[in-house]
């Protein structure tokens, strides 16, 4: 009962299935999602535009900036946490580099700068859920409308708009679903996503700092009596997962070209319904960053879906709101058959 | 047995569709093939606010009068979401629509999103709120804001007879269409009525009417005893504004112009708290934009600017026709 429910701590071949079960579940479902709404659109008498490349861009560059942040939400919520204020976050490291760009500064600057701010805020994060013993959910409650204050007093509550020329070409080719070179297929954004989920995927399963973020997910106290360093563990979780949150603000920055104090209010709760559609627990121990990225995936291809057969937004909302609910069930209910 | 569950939902998905083919056909102003329907994707900056419910009855109007032409609407889901909103021009420019009439929510970042429509040979046209550049678009069609400001002006300015001290609350850094509202108003006033006195001309009210209503008490404390004019911009600016006039007992008394109707803004306007409503006309916004967008598609030269029109409603003339249906515009379902 209270052993570590760690991948790593299975044998190879038992790790090997269980892999590919908490994998396979979420990949199903985004198949169906795509495969219901290829079916429906091209029974349309003008459809036929959904099962196509020019849409496949789309779908992975409009989740880009939602599958980044969740990488690090991934592995927040296996450690038992959660954080709130991954949306504010996001818009205050994107309004961080657009003003260093605007100063004038080199991009190189302003994107370290954009990027530090993140993990700056996920170590405050950290820090205040370790020291003031309160649990993640307040913490990441305050510190969402702290860094959405400061986002404002940076930013004067408007815009901040670096000219043309201050903005880098990369940066603006970084998610423009026009690829420059055709044989890359995404921009670059998209594949640089695909090797940071790589590098997590690979850190959470075959790192001792991987198990020991399961392990505090699973049962902290235990973890605590196998002398592992549970704050400084937390600590770095919210901290690494604070970069993926600078990441996506910089994405964010490079699809709009202005920081926006407001634009990353609300967009906490995609990226937390990624993780959990992609099998992640909110009680902690459990999640897989292939399953987090089918998660972004799904709700993407159901917004683009839904454009294609002409619904309106209530109708995307509400698929969306039952795919989260049914995504929970069947997991629960698998794993209730898994349970010994 | 999460198969069952899986097929369960893969039941609901397909019900779900099916029933959207049904309503997009039925959506369709003509049935009969023969010429190719124009799709027309029309991108406002909301969906929820009445405003744009009027913008989306002229749309579909122009759609019925034109004949062979489907209006597709969609907005961002989360209201001022500029990213949501380029996804949205994104995802039509997928679907490969014939047009997209768009009101942008910022006018650089949109740019980009509008130039790649223009790449795949789709046509833009910009209603409400400008684009920085506007040489990548059909059309702009809106209200003419600067002039919605002057007009304030002299509304105030023959009410005072050309003296007095007045008070302009400004909306929001960065808002370029109150922005222009606010130049004119203030031009207009410098140049035509000399004898009257800016109290106050560089407060913000932010965006929503409480933090308007907040800024504005703080103002009236400090010039109650000698303000006779007051201009506030937009909607939430106005009914914050008032209320601030009503609880310092100075509505009625003050000569108040503000922008742009609402239930509470016409009570107001026919028990004389306000004495003048500048009004958009949001219905032949979205009619101009659709017609514009089709002509243009059918090959016919249009203009680049369209000005929709902006007229002062008052206390006298609220029951006149014309000003009635600019007060209570027609709105879609």
């Amino acid at each position: 009962m209270t052993s570590f429910d760690t991948p790593a701590a299975l044998p190879l071949a038992q790790r090997g299935t269980q892999l590919l079960r908490t994998a396979l579940g979420p990949f199903v479902a985004l198949v169906l999602v795509v495969g219901v709404f290829a079916v429906a659109d091209n029974l349309q008498e003008d459809g036929g535009h959904f099962a196509t490349l020019k849409n496949a861009q789309n779908v992975f560059v409009h989740s880009a900036t939602v599958a980044v942040a969740a990488l690090g939400m991934t592995m927040i919520i296996i450690s038992g946490g959660i954080d709130l204020s991954a949306g504010t976050t996001m818009a205050l490291c994107a309004i961080v580099l657009a003003w260093f760009l605007r100063e004038g500064y080199p991009p190189s600057v302003a994107v370290t700068a954009g990027l530090g701010t993140g993990c700056l805020a996920g170590f405050v994060n950290g820090t205040l859920i370790s020291l003031l013993r309160v649990v993640p959910f307040i913490v990441t409650l305050g510190t969402m409308t702290i860094y959405l204050g400061l986002g404002k007093m940076i930013s004067h509550s408007t815009m901040v708009r670096p000219l043309p020329a201050q903005i880098p070409a990369w940066m603006h080719e970084l998610l423009s679903p026009r690829v420059q070179q055709e044989w890359m297929v995404f921009p670059p954004g998209v594949w640089l996503l695909l090797a940071l989920a790589v590098t997590v995927s690979a850190m959470l399963r075959y790192t001792v700092f991987g198990r020991h973020v399961f392990a505090i997910g699973s049962n902290e106290s235990t973890a605590r009596l196998c002398g592992i360093h549970v704050p400084f563990t937390r600590i770095a979780v919210y901290t690494i997962a604070g970069f993926f949150v600078g990441v996506a603000g910089l994405y964010q920055f490079a699809r709009l070209t202005i920081g926006d104090p407001t634009s990353g209010t609300g967009k906490e709760l995609p990226v937390i319904a990624a993780v959990v559609i992609g099998g992640g627990s909110l009680s902690g121990g459990r999640g897989s960053i292939v399953g987090t990225l089918t998660g972004a995936l799904i709700m993407q291809v159901i917004s683009s879906g839904c454009t294609s057969l002409k619904q309106p937004n209530h109708i995307q909302e509400i698929i969306v709101g039952v795919i989260i609910v049914a995504a929970v069930t069947i997991d629960q209910i698998r794993q209730r058959r898994l349970a010994p | 047995m999460h198969r069952y569950a899986l097929s369960g939902l893969l039941i609901l998905l397909v019900a779900a569709c099916d029933r959207a083919g049904e309503s997009a056909s039925s959506l369709r102003t003509d049935a009969h093939s023969g010429n190719k329907t124009l799709r027309i994707a029309v991108i406002p900056k909301g969906t929820t606010h009445v405003f744009w419910k009027s913008v989306h009855a002229g749309a579909l109007k122009a759609a019925q009068e034109l004949g062979r032409v489907e209006i597709q609407w969609k907005g961002a889901l989360l209201e001022n979401d500029r990213e949501g909103q380029i996804n949205v021009v994104q995802d039509f420019v997928a679907q490969a629509v014939d047009g997209i009439v768009l009101a942008p929510l910022d006018s650089t970042a949109l740019v980009p999103a509008v130039v790649q429509a223009r790449e795949a040979g789709i046509p833009t046209v910009i209603f409400d709120s400008g684009l920085a550049d506007e040489s990548v678009t059909v059309s702009y069609v809106a209200t003419d804001n600067y002039n919605g400001g002057a007009i304030a002006a002299r509304e105030i300015g023959n009410r005072l007879d050309g003296k007095g001290n007045v008070i302009l609350l400004r909306y929001n850094v960065g808002s370029e269409s109150t922005e222009q509202r606010e130049r004119g108003f203030l031009e207009t006033m410098r140049k035509e009525f000399p004898g009257i006195k800016m109290l106050s001309d560089d407060q913000y009210s932010g965006t929503t009417p409480l933090e308007a209503q907040n800024k504005a008490l703080e103002l009236c404390n400090q010039f109650g005893d000698k303000l006779d004019g007051f201009f506030s911009v937009c909607e939430p600016n106005t009914m914050g504004v008032l209320g601030a006039l009503e609880q310092e007992g100075l509505a009625g008394k003050v000569k108040f112009v503000g922008f742009d109707p609402g239930p509470q803004l016409v009570q107001a306007l026919a028990d004389k708290k306000i004495h003048g409503l500048v009004l958009q006309d949001p219905v032949a916004m979205g009619y101009e934009s659709v017609k514009t967008l089709v002509a243009h598609l059918r090959g016919e030269k249009v203009q680049k600017r369209i000005p929709t029109g902006e007229i002062m409603a008052t206390p006298e003339n609220m029951n006149d026709p014309q000003i009635k249906k600019l007060l209570d515009p027609e709105q879609a379902n």
